[in-house]
């Protein structure tokens, strides 16, 4: 008898449910439906503990999502962890984060969404570490330590919000958006969302998360748990609208952009490019976002799961067929050697750059138009458009490394499409990362935005394209006696490349203080004032006493003699007082 | 610790590995392969114009190489995937049999059947062992 395997079962439950779960948000969008369930776990006298669901469009299409990837990665885990001698592990692990993503996502309270988000947070740790060398725990510590601040954040809100008596925000948002104590919980929730969604100072965990194996990297990284920030805002986004917290968050999120777009331009590690990207397209969602257009954040956040996904499980078929190696530097002329892995790896780079009618275009192109027509600062708009030139240009570089040129890699590799199990769970992202797009541009916006702009600024997102485009093949571009370009703006290089030495701000910069205090504490009290008034001096005295002691047991008559007639001094002093 | 020098390094393996480092170093900043040998024969050449110099001379080239080498480094070094420093190096930690000797009576008295078979196990082994290999000299189990 032939067993399913572990994979292939939730592989079958997942995909189900997600097509369950596409099917209700259908029906929930087109009649406008929000059902709210409230499930009474404990009634006791007047005191009740609810659990609340909300189930609207938002949260069936986000969980159809979820769902639908998380079953595509695991099918695709089947041929990517075949060697694993722990695959069991990985997909209960896998399968805890969807249970734990799920509840985020249909919870209106913030009790079960810290639940959530707990649950996640700890499971991105386990999955992190799954590889067992230092480079891996340490990653998973700067992930897990990160994401603690944001989880930090959420229990304070959840003790702010107790002046209203419950905890489901969503009665109050409206109401109260004025409330000086709901603008600290907005405060509290936008830091929670910005370590999650590693916005700016949070950013370096992400990138170092890319220790987790791929499978991991295409779900949790790139289209589900650094959305959950996102999502969070996006369910709060009454409070970010018109008010100085969204004007602060839109400059956080487009440095973030500007940073990650810049950052992978300069980066040589496969999964850690489109790391950085993930990281400049999370800036995207948060700036639009901030600006009040959360149904657009949305929209972006749902087509970049779909393309982001597909591209991290062919850098993994990539990664898997190079032995391990993650240097495109090692890599070049795939497209030769891999064509299918190859044509689903370009798709996915040009969703991503925004190529018209591919996923991505829809999403972005509308995100930009909606920019160009509304009042912001200019560097705001500098930030986005740079940006988006900067996403077209590191695609093109990565491209160009990997699929174009010479194979750099180590003679005696065989490099082949031959993995169909990965080859099928990639296809199925394909088949969205094409047509997700455009069919969730006719379900969201079912009358479309008026957007009227002159010719310039409509051709101005083309010509950002465009020109990143050409930048990012000519900077890879190199002859026999061209010097390096990185090499001659050296410190520029290593600034960006570095990720504005964010990595090490966050790590040595933060615990360079206390490290440094410790030594001084331990050397000057631990080792000094202390151990010469406790444990010396202690010992000392103790040595002291026990000395005067031995002498008085020295059988010494006089002594004895002595003390006997002192307790009878005593003894007679005693007699006459009392 | 790492900074302790423990055995005394030849001028002649300081300057081999000077050159090897050097190389890798290109190896990093030039990707194309074509480029790289170009780059490498010049490194080459810049090492062997250096050959016959007297000692001081040498020590003072080996100083300014090091230097050289240091202001130039990549800022994201091309590592091998499985060496030290590569993104996969020491990734799946197999332990060792011997672990499982090491576990508390009370550990193993959950797995009695387990445990019970691997004592068996071990006896027959050793008893494989010595009928192949005869018994052990005493004199060689001194290490224990």
């Amino acid at each position: 008898m032939k067993y399913l395997s572990i994979c292939s079962i939730a592989f079958m439950n997942l995909i189900s449910v997600s097509i369950v779960c596409f099917i209700l948000s259908l029906n929930f969008l087109l009649n406008d439906m929000i059902y709210f369930i409230e499930w009474e776990l404990v009634s006791l006298n007047s005191i009740s503990i609810v659990m609340t669901f909300l189930f609207d469009w938002m949260s069936l299409l986000f969980m159809s999502f979820v769902l639908m990837i998380a079953s595509l990665v695991i099918y695709y885990s089947k041929e990517y962890m075949s060697a694993d001698i722990n695959i069991n592990r990985f997909i209960m692990l896998v399968l805890m984060f969807v249970m734990s993503m799920m509840l985020l996502i249909i919870s209106p309270n913030l009790i079960s969404i810290l639940l959530g988000w707990d649950g996640l947070g700890l499971v991105s740790y386990c999955l992190v570490i799954y590889f067992q060398n230092i480079k891996s725990y340490n990653a998973g510590m700067l992930t897990a330590l990160s994401n603690r601040i944001g989880d930090v954040a959420l229990l304070l809100a959840i003790a702010w919000m107790l002046n209203y008596g419950s905890w489901n925000y969503i009665f109050y948002l409206e109401i109260m958006q004025n409330e000086f104590e709901m603008n600290i919980i907005g405060v509290l929730v936008m830091l929670a969302a910005m370590t999650k969604s590693a916005q700016i100072p949070f950013s370096s965990w992400l990138p170092a998360a890319m220790a987790a194996p791929t499978p991991v990297s295409a779900l949790v990284h790139s289209s589900t748990l650094v959305t959950a920030g996102v999502y969070l805002l996006i369910r709060f986004n009454i409070l970010l609208s018109n008010s100085l917290l969204g004007q602060f968050l839109l400059l956080l999120s487009g440095l973030t952009m500007f940073m990650a777009g810049l950052g992978a331009n300069f980066e040589f590690d496969l999964k850690k490019i489109i790391a950085l990207s993930t990281l400049s397209q999370l800036g995207l969602m948060m700036s639009i976002l901030s600006m009040g257009f959360y149904k657009l954040a949305m929209f972006h956040l749902l087509t970049h799961a779909l393309f982001k996904a597909l591209l991290f499980m062919c850098a993994g078929a990539i990664i898997h067929n190079m032995n391990n190696s993650q240097d495109i530097r090692l890599m070049g002329g795939l497209s030769i050697h891999m064509p299918l892995t190859s044509a689903c790896f370009n798709v996915s780079n040009l969703a991503l750059c925004g190529m018209p009618f591919l996923a991505g275009f829809y999403s972005k192109d509308l995100i930009l138009e909606i920019v160009s027509m509304s009042n912001i600062n200019m560097f705001s708009f500098f930030l986005y458009f740079f940006s988006t030139g900067l996403t077209v240009c590191y695609s093109f570089r990565l491209v160009f490394y990997s699929m174009t040129g010479d194979l750099n890699c180590s003679s005696l590799n065989m490099l082949n499409d031959e993995g169909w199990i990965m080859l099928r769970g990639m296809l199925g992202l394909l088949f969205m990362s094409i047509i997700g797009g455009s069919m969730l541009n006719w379900l969201i916006f079912s009358t479309p935005d008026m957007v009227c702009l002159p010719i310039n600024m409509k051709m101005l997102t083309l010509f950002v394209c465009i020109s990143g485009g050409l930048i990012g093949y000519m900077i890879s571009l190199s002859n026999l006696y061209s010097v390096n370009k990185s090499h001659k703006f050296y410190n520029l290089s290593v600034f960006m490349g570095s990720m504005w030495f964010m990595p090490f701000i966050s790590t040595y910069g933060i615990i360079c203080f206390p490290l440094n205090y410790g030594q001084v504490v331990y050397k000057s009290f631990d080792q000094g004032w202390s151990e010469y008034f406790g444990g010396q001096y202690l010992y000392k005295k103790l040595v002291n006493y026990s000395q005067m002691l031995l002498l008085m047991h020295n059988n010494s008559l006089k002594i004895y003699l002595m003390l006997f007639v002192l307790w009878i001094l005593i003894l007679l002093s005693f007699l006459i007082l009392l | 610790m790492a900074q302790v020098p423990l055995a005394i390094v030849s001028h002649k393996r300081q300057v081999c590995s000077l050159y090897k480092r050097a190389l890798r170093n290109l190896e990093a900043w030039y990707d194309r392969r074509d480029v790289y040998r170009y780059r490498a024969v010049q490194m080459r050449a810049r090492f062997d114009e250096n050959k016959n110099k007297d000692v001081a001379e040498g020590m003072r080239l080996l100083a300014s190489g090091q230097k050289e080498l240091f202001e130039n480094k990549h800022f994201q070094p091309r590592n091998f995937a499985n060496s030290p420093g590569g993104c996969a190096f020491e990734r799946e930690v197999i332990l060792p049999d011997w672990v499982l000797d090491y576990w508390h009576p009370l550990e193993k008295a959950q797995y009695p059947e387990y445990f019970a078979k691997r004592e068996q196990r071990k006896k027959e082994y050793v008893a494989w062992w010595e009928k192949q290999y005869g018994k052990p000299d005493p004199s060689d189990l001194g290490h224990h």
